[in-house]
């Protein structure tokens, strides 16, 4: 796998054009450590983003939760690879991004669901990945204070951890600037110039570059970045909204996921980050597509009043923040890796589903040492997340 | 509903409301009408997070709504009307008011409030700043120093005060975002008074009528607002304007008033209270703003003497060959009786003689005490005011003392960053957005990002980024912070797990 060098390129009369090996698209949770690993392999890059600095489209909206305990081998590869990286964060490069190995934690109330979740460890179990099912007593020491009438059990796999979305997109903005990569804000893509089967430019408004290869990261905008090079690839937003507590002493370690659903709302999850603030997001019902990222009256009160019910400590805990972020979602749950079978020199590494702050760094990772060191290695995540899979099976564990 | 906050506008047209601390009403609306006035805006220097310095409108509120003594001895920065009024409340609490400083070469106030403040003994410090503030536990001493035609302060001038209290009077920022949220969303939305353009109280009385009639007309009543109507919100909205030289005064055996007041401000009580229209603006520009003048005929009633709140208005009339009789307002509870001898001071508060009191009553109406004294004949139409706080209590201590590390100054008092944190974040990292400063924790903190917003635009002037070049904090609900029992609106708090 390899990319044509630089085409012949011509330029707009109004346009000075840059020249890249590589043009990422997006500077958000999956753009940035895609950036540094690549720039780190010494090719030339540049990142465009269209707001004024890197991670203000969905990380900032990310709550920050990273668990590699999926139901599929490509996500299992890609977030063990992120855990990986992200808890080495501090050793390695001495940036402290909040990394915090508190582990996920289904709790159980329901029959139906103890059936389903007894079910998946088993698949997850094959993939080495460290996830069991526990007893209510076991919880009860995971959450002191949890609600236990009716708790029949759950899942636990102490592997998984969060890390603050913040400050991982500005550690991997200062690893990628200080390996070389360019990065331009407030470039909007407006066009993408096409000759044959090539981007010949792509025009923005900060200027117009041209590259061996342009990857498209631009998370919840990736459809109308597809469209501008001839690609319909079927990503759609729906929102989801959240919130931030303010710090309190530790309370609680796991990221606590309710899968019941209730009354406007599915399920919810909320976990207390490094720095004692509970952050909580949930998902709504019927869900909201549409970019929309206005906070609506409706999500304090629901989400309150479930997360008391399971977790009646936090009564008095003081809400400090809200937001409403995007979901990118695909027809199947799954992200888009791969070539444009249409254009050589384009890529796609988005539909994230909600999940791209935990699979940005792995994947970032992987797809350096794929298209830049041509390894083989994953080549089944290419084949399992190729854009022109068929879409017929669903993600279990969204 | 009183104590009742908005924490939130949603997208739904709804209000989120924290009501009396206990509740959480989500109010469905049609219009918003925002009036929430201003907050105070702080002030960068090293010592600044210490307890003892607060906001002036913060102080007055504990000393007027609440009668509080808030403080023994005091200082404050900023000569605007708030920073003087709060000195003059301070006065009437019983506390040491040790002086004023504001880096501007003229009070920021109105001249009548600044003169009266000077008479009463408070030294004003023109073009000084705040250099240090210092303290173990809380606030004990505060040292300022003059500046230089660039504004960086001159250290050799440096005065330290013994002081318990600094109030932070450098003015105030407009609550308006729930108007910009309500605006944004496309709701019919009007804002006035503060939360639309700070001014003073008279002007945000006025601006209320005209809004309340443009919330009207945005909900499809058919009304038309009376074009003089913006005039006159204008005209009280007006900066002072000229200072004139005072009124040439020749004393005769019948009592007339002589007016201290020079400035055109927007302020008409002297002419609307005399009964036989003595006194009058005089015509220049033809409004409220114009200065008053006395245009003969008083019949010595002193309304205008007790209903001036500049206090810029005494009687007085000439007694035999060498003395006269000066009648002056005093809004403290007298400490003197019929003989004493008392300082008294020309309009801005030069010494002038000691008076000796012949006469002392309560007017009523207008809750003012009218001191009759007996003065020299040549100094009673200069003589404004008596001195109230001896000039010994306002002295400089003797030794001066401060750490002049102006980067040491907390920018974010939530998480405690200080100036050279944020100062070197923004460098390093060619910061342009406020939201990346967040890595710092900067407007992550419990109020929001209120105050730091504020602080900001000046960090970023003095690394000489262009405020066009800058982007601002996001705001987001909630705008004050509330507990999860209150969102949840649960009926009854269960005796179980808590």
């Amino acid at each position: 796998m390899f990319w044509p060098m630089k085409n012949t390129v011509t330029a707009g009369k109004d346009d000075v054009l840059m020249h890249y090996d590589i043009v990422i698209i997006g500077a958000g949770s999956v753009g940035l450590p895609l950036a540094y690993y690549m720039a780190e392999k010494g090719v030339s890059l540049a990142v465009i983003e269209k707001e004024v600095s890197p991670g203000r489209g969905q990380n900032r909206a990310a709550i920050g939760g990273v668990r590699a305990t999926h139901s599929d081998p490509a996500k299992i590869a890609i977030c063990r690879e992120s855990i990986r990286l992200l808890s080495a964060m501090k050793d390695e490069h001495r940036i402290d991004i909040n990394w915090k190995q508190g582990g996920y934690l289904y709790p159980v109330y329901r029959e139906k669901d103890a059936r389903e979740l007894r079910a998946l460890p088993k698949v997850q179990e094959k993939q080495d990945l460290e996830i069991g099912w526990i007893s209510p007593e076991r919880i009860r020491e995971l959450v002191p204070g949890v609600n236990m009438s009716g708790l029949l059990g759950g899942t636990y796999s102490p592997g998984d951890g969060s890390a603050s979305p913040l400050l991982t997109a500005d550690a991997y903005f200062q690893l990628a600037k200080h390996a070389g990569a360019d990065f331009y804000f407030s470039a909007k893509v407006r066009h993408i110039d096409i000759k044959g089967r090539y981007i010949n430019a792509v025009h923005t408004d900060a200027g117009a570059f041209s590259a061996g290869l342009v990857i498209n990261c631009a998370g919840a905008r990736a459809r109308e970045i597809g469209l501008m090079s001839g690609q319909d690839f079927p990503v759609n937003p729906d929102s989801h909204e959240a919130g931030i507590t303010e710090p309190v002493q530790p309370l609680f370690d796991p990221m606590i996921v309710d899968i019941r659903p209730a009354e406007n709302s599915q399920n919810y999850y909320f976990y207390q980050n490094a720095e004692g603030q509970v952050v909580f997001c949930i998902t709504p019902s019927p869900l909201k597509p549409g970019f929309d990222c206005d906070n609506t009256s409706a999500f304090l009160p629901a989400v309150t009043r479930r997360m008391i019910d399971i977790f009646p400590r936090l009564r008095y805990l003081r809400v400090r923040r809200t937001w409403r972020g995007l979901y990118p979602m695909t027809p199947d749950g799954f992200p888009l890796i791969g070539y444009n079978s249409e254009i050589k020199n384009n890529f796609l590494a988005a539909g994230m589903c909600g999940q791209g702050f935990m699979l940005g760094p792995g994947l970032g990772k992987i797809l350096a040492e794929s298209l830049v060191d041509h390894s083989r290695s994953y080549d089944f995540i290419f084949t399992q997340l190729s854009p022109y899979r068929t879409f017929d099976n669903e993600e279990a564990l969204k | 509903m009183n104590n009742t906050m908005i924490a939130g506008i949603y997208k739904d047209r709804k209000a989120g409301a924290f009501v009396n601390n206990r509740t959480y009403k989500i109010i469905d609306f049609k219009g918003l009408l925002v009036a929430s006035g201003a907050r105070e805006r702080s002030l960068l220097f090293p010592g600044n997070p210490l307890p003892g310095i607060y906001g002036a409108g913060a102080f007055q509120t504990l000393v007027n709504r609440d009668g509080i003594k808030a403080a023994d001895r005091l200082f404050i920065v900023g000569s605007g009307n708030v920073g003087l009024i709060a000195a003059y409340h301070a006065l009437q609490a019983g506390i040491r008011v040790k002086g004023i400083c504001d880096i501007l070469p003229r009070p920021g106030g109105y001249k009548v409030h600044a003169d009266k403040i000077r008479r009463m003994g408070v030294p004003l410090y023109q073009r000084h700043t705040i250099l240090h503030a210092g303290g173990t536990e809380k606030l004990e001493r505060v040292t300022i120093a003059g500046v230089d035609a660039g504004q960086r302060p001159l250290l050799d001038t440096a005065k330290t005060f013994e002081v318990d209290t600094l109030l932070i009077a450098v003015g105030l920022a407009p609550v308006d975002e729930n108007y910009d949220t309500a605006a944004s969303f496309g709701f019919p939305v009007v804002k006035t008074g503060d939360a639309d353009e700070i001014a003073e109280a008279s002007s945000a009385m006025f601006g209320g009528r005209i809004a309340g009639l443009n919330m009207a007309k945005r909900l499809g009543r058919n009304i038309r607002i009376d074009p003089s109507f913006h005039e006159k919100a204008e005209i009280l909205k007006n900066p002072p304007g000229k200072t004139f030289p005072k009124q040439k005064t020749v004393l005769d055996e019948r009592f007339r008033p002589v007016i201290h007041c020079v400035q055109e401000i927007p302020c008409n009580p002297c002419e609307t209270v005399c009964p036989v229209h003595a006194i009058r603006l005089k015509k220049r520009r033809g409004n409220i703003l114009d200065v008053p003048e006395y245009t003969g005929g008083c019949t010595g009633c002193m309304k205008c003497v007790a209903v001036c709140p500049g206090l810029a208005i005494s009687l007085a009339r000439r007694i035999g060959e060498t003395k006269a009789e000066v009648v002056l307002p005093y809004e403290f509870i007298p400490d003197f009786t019929k003989g004493d001898r008392l300082d008294l001071m020309d309009m801005e508060g030069n010494f002038l003689e000691k008076g000796t009191v012949k006469k002392l009553r309560y007017y009523k109406p207008f809750r003012t005490s009218l001191v009759t004294l007996e003065v020299s004949l040549g100094n009673a139409p200069d003589i404004a005011g008596i001195r109230v706080q001896p000039e010994a209590e306002t002295r400089p201590s003797k030794t001066i003392s401060f750490e002049y590390l102006p980067e040491d100054a907390i920018l974010c008092r939530c998480e405690m960053i200080t100036v050279k944190q944020v100062r070197d974040f923004i460098r390093e990292h060619h910061v342009r957005d406020m939201n990346q400063l967040k890595a710092l924790r900067v407007g992550m903190g419990s109020c929001g990002g209120k105050n730091c917003s504020l602080l900001l635009p000046r960090i970023f002037r003095e690394l000489n980024i262009p405020p066009e070049a800058i982007v601002e904090n996001t705001r987001r609900p909630l705008s004050v912070e509330i507990p999860m029992h209150v969102l949840a609106n649960e009926k009854h708090r269960d005796s179980g797990e808590g």
